[in-house]
């Protein structure tokens, strides 16, 4: 066995992930959990995405991803460990499924979509933060984003019939 | 108009990526329904879904069936589906894995429940 399928096999066989199986209720409040995480998180991302792309322009962009930002960001303390604790219940099955393994090349995508978006097109902000359109190059950022976290989205609820 | 062309962008999106996305619901082939019948191996009544190996006809299979929950709400409880019972389960078989398929009903003991 290779050290990768050795720490999945660990990892599905570990107490935590056989109580995810077994549990009547456990998988569907995990899931849950994820669900509520990912609707702030993917709405805080959308909602500045499409103030970025030019709607609602008479709210200032800079105050905008002060007050979305972190909440986005904060979720992920409810994602990130609900969808650790789906994935080990399953994990040696997930690394091979095609829905899976996109979503995480997607998030990987839309994680350096982002910091790029902040290292570059946005420190320029207070030029185009409210009324004007901003750069060509922020409006990109955020389209790609749109475009990826529909794609994540998709790709998560697909895990199930991939 | 920018806006516009926007939107039909997206929504060209939201039906074209569930369209390819999709491809993998259809590696059960539905136009090949199957019904075995046979003794359970093995069963597992786990999340995210339970399955049931079934020697029939001189033929391991896994079936897939559906979740806990939905098994439990429907009156099969993990102890109707326990090795050393018959059942007969109806299906799709896997495109990919010649002894895997996707169980649409069981029947343990004369009481058939839906999984879908």
């Amino acid at each position: 066995m290779s050290p990768g399928s050795q720490l999945l096999h660990a990892l599905e066989h570990g107490g935590i992930a056989a109580a995810m199986r077994d549990s009547m209720w456990l998988y569907p409040v995990v899931e849950t959990v994820h669900i509520v995480g990912f609707t702030i998180l993917v709405g805080a991302v959308i909602l500045f995405d499409l103030r970025v792309l030019g709607l609602s322009k008479r709210v200032p962009v800079r105050m905008l991803a002060g007050h979305l930002l972190p909440w986005g960001t904060a979720a992920l303390l409810l994602i990130v460990p609900a969808g650790l604790l789906m994935f080990s219940s399953d994990a040696a099955n997930l690394v091979g499924n095609r829905a899976f393994v996109l979503k995480m090349l997607l998030l990987m995508l839309a994680g350096t979509n982002a910091a790029a978006f902040h290292m570059g097109s946005f420190r320029s902000a207070e030029k185009w933060d409210q009324g004007v359109a901003a750069p060509l190059s922020a409006r990109l950022h955020a389209a790609v984003s749109l475009l990826l976290w529909l794609g994540i989205v998709t790709c998560g609820r697909m895990i199930a019939y991939a | 108009m920018r806006k516009l062309l926007a939107l039909s962008g997206f929504v060209t999106f939201l039906v074209a990526v569930p369209a390819i996305a999709h491809h993998g619901w259809s590696s059960y082939d539905n136009d090949k329904p199957i019904t075995l019948t046979g003794t359970v191996v093995e069963a597992s009544y786990t999340y995210p879904h339970g399955t049931i190996k079934l020697d029939a006809s001189g033929k391991t299979w896994v079936a897939v069936l559906a979740p806990p929950s939905r098994m439990s709400a429907r009156g099969l409880s993990s102890t109707d589906l326990k090795t050393g019972v018959q059942a007969t389960v109806e299906g799709y078989p896997s495109r990919d894995d010649p002894t895997e398929m996707r169980a649409e009903r069981i029947t343990i003991g004369g009481k058939t429940t839906e999984l879908r």
